[in-house]
């Protein structure tokens, strides 16, 4: 690991589901070490020669680092809203940087191409004016007033709607997304991206979600999300470079990729640039 | 005129594996570039990545005479010149969205793919006529130091197309004698099967030894 992707050390980092820790624990890697996740109260993670790391557990998942996270791990209010259902995803493994998980999460001009006839579809491609901030006392990047028509937004819909959305990174590579609730107009679904960066060009993507929703049985909920990221799968491991480029000219955004723009200066700006090219190769 | 006198065309694909409308990734010694038939039947050849994200074009779908990326639906002509952003349907694309694109040729049934501008047509092949496209996990070089090799199949007269595509890996555009009847080119099929086979287990022993 090169020392100029140091600061990404201190982050936190989902490994594993607490809810569903095998006895012998859950060896995996994070950013290229090797790491056990140990079940037990309270929970462990390993490092090569016995190191203990820190530990938190939060929205269902074992949150670790290399490093000293210098901050607690970022707040989701939603998360303990009463009413809500919290759903585990899982996980679904993606040869792709990390960084560009996370980019695909922030992006809905590919919905009508990607997810056809569920998250998007033809000929309503068009993505209007929306704002996009890096609010500089929280430190994140936020996209609101974002909305796009969606034939089936969630599993809970029955027909098409147009979908508000609120976009916010609040760490390198995680992700919260706010969505119009089918099931209650004026409140926001949650649905999070979390990805577990094993190496440079290889991660483990947890979603989570919070909803409102009493019905869908949580087996549909959970098959909803994974056909959702397997098709973003697709896309993510055949992008060229693996690595997701920062400078300026290697791709070229529209005002569509805000988002993307916003996101982009921000890991540059902190050095988070694990994952990421930097010279245009 | 031998094969090796047009190094500058490059043999990709058979014209039957390439309908209307569709797009194929076509291997070359130094990359794969996105291959694709208009609906009117036109052919191109672009770089295979689209400027917006770098998704591979050849993964992307044809409509008209253009083919459109699969992740944004950007859509480019036969120039690479982007026509148009689905996100932004009024937005005219700037100049400078574009895929770089190569030159193309299609003579009795192959289709070849040029890097720079040659001189010559590519070679007609005169006395042969298209089988099957084939790949080998074998070193072009083992198979061919010319990317020709001339055999016989099944007793039948054939002339194989041989192009690196990199990682140890080779494409084979078989050709058959033009007079090869139907049972002929079933037989000879079966038989390139064979030499497949062949080739790959003496290149795995090499490899071991």
């Amino acid at each position: 690991m090169t020392t100029s992707s140091q600061p990404m050390i201190d982050q936190w980092y989902p490994v594993a589901l607490a809810s569903q820790l095998p006895p012998e624990g859950r060896a995996t890697q994070l950013m290229g070490a090797p790491i056990v996740v140990l079940p037990g109260e309270p929970i462990r993670v390993v490092a090569g020669g016995g190191r203990d790391l820190p530990v938190t557990v939060r929205y269902g998942h074992v949150w670790t680092s290399l490093g000293e996270p210098s901050k607690e791990l970022f707040d989701i209010p939603e998360a303990d809203q009463p009413g809500r259902r919290l759903v585990e995803v899982g996980v679904v493994r993606v040869r792709c940087s990390p960084l560009r998980a996370v980019e695909n999460f922030l992006d809905i001009a590919h919905f009508p191409f990607v997810h056809t006839d569920i998250l998007g579809a033809e000929p309503h491609t068009e993505v209007g004016k929306y704002d996009v901030e890096i609010r500089e006392e929280e430190d994140e990047v936020w996209a609101t007033k974002v909305q796009f028509y969606q034939p089936q937004a969630a599993k809970s819909a029955t027909g098409g709607i147009t979908t508000d959305y609120m976009y916010r990174v609040p760490a390198p590579t995680s992700s919260v997304l706010y969505k119009t609730c089918p099931a209650r107009p004026g409140d926001w679904d949650v649905i999070t991206l979390f990805v577990q960066p094993l190496t440079e060009e290889l991660c483990d993507v947890w979603p989570w979600m919070a909803l409102f929703d009493d019905e869908t049985p949580t087996t549909d909920l959970i098959h909803f999300q994974q056909m959702i990221f397997l098709q973003d799968r697709s896309i993510l491991e055949n992008q060229i470079p693996r690595l997701l480029p920062l400078d300026p000219g290697r791709e070229i955004p529209t005002r569509a990729d805000l988002t993307s723009v916003a996101y982009r200066r921000w890991l540059k700006r902190h050095l988070f640039t694990y994952g990421a090219q930097l010279v245009a190769q | 005129m031998p094969v090796e006198l047009h190094r500058d065309w490059i043999p990709v694909a058979l014209s039957a594996d390439l309908p209307a409308a569709t797009v194929v990734p076509a291997h070359t010694p130094s990359g794969i570039l996105a291959l694709w038939r208009s609906e009117s039947g036109k052919l191109t050849a672009l770089a295979d990545r689209c400027p917006h994200r770098g998704m591979r074009l050849s993964y992307g779908f044809v409509r008209g005479e253009a083919l459109s990326c699969i992740y944004h639906g950007w859509s480019y002509g036969r120039t690479g010149q982007c026509q148009r952003i689905p996100a932004h349907p009024d937005l005219t694309p700037p100049a400078a969205i574009k895929a770089a694109s190569y030159a193309t040729e299609e003579r009795n049934g192959v289709i070849w793919i040029a890097q720079n501008e040659p001189q010559e047509p590519p070679p007609t092949l005169d006395g042969f006529k298209p089988l099957r496209s084939m790949p080998l996990a074998v070193d072009a070089d083992r198979l061919s130091p010319t990317g020709e090799v001339r055999t016989e199949f099944a007793g039948i007269d054939m002339l194989l197309l041989i192009v690196a595509t990199g990682n140890g890996e080779a494409v084979a555009h078989i050709m058959i004698a033009a007079s090869a009847s139907k049972d002929d080119c079933v037989a000879a099929s079966r038989a390139a099967e064979g030499w497949r086979r062949d080739c790959e287990r003496l290149a795995l022993e090499d490899r071991a030894s």
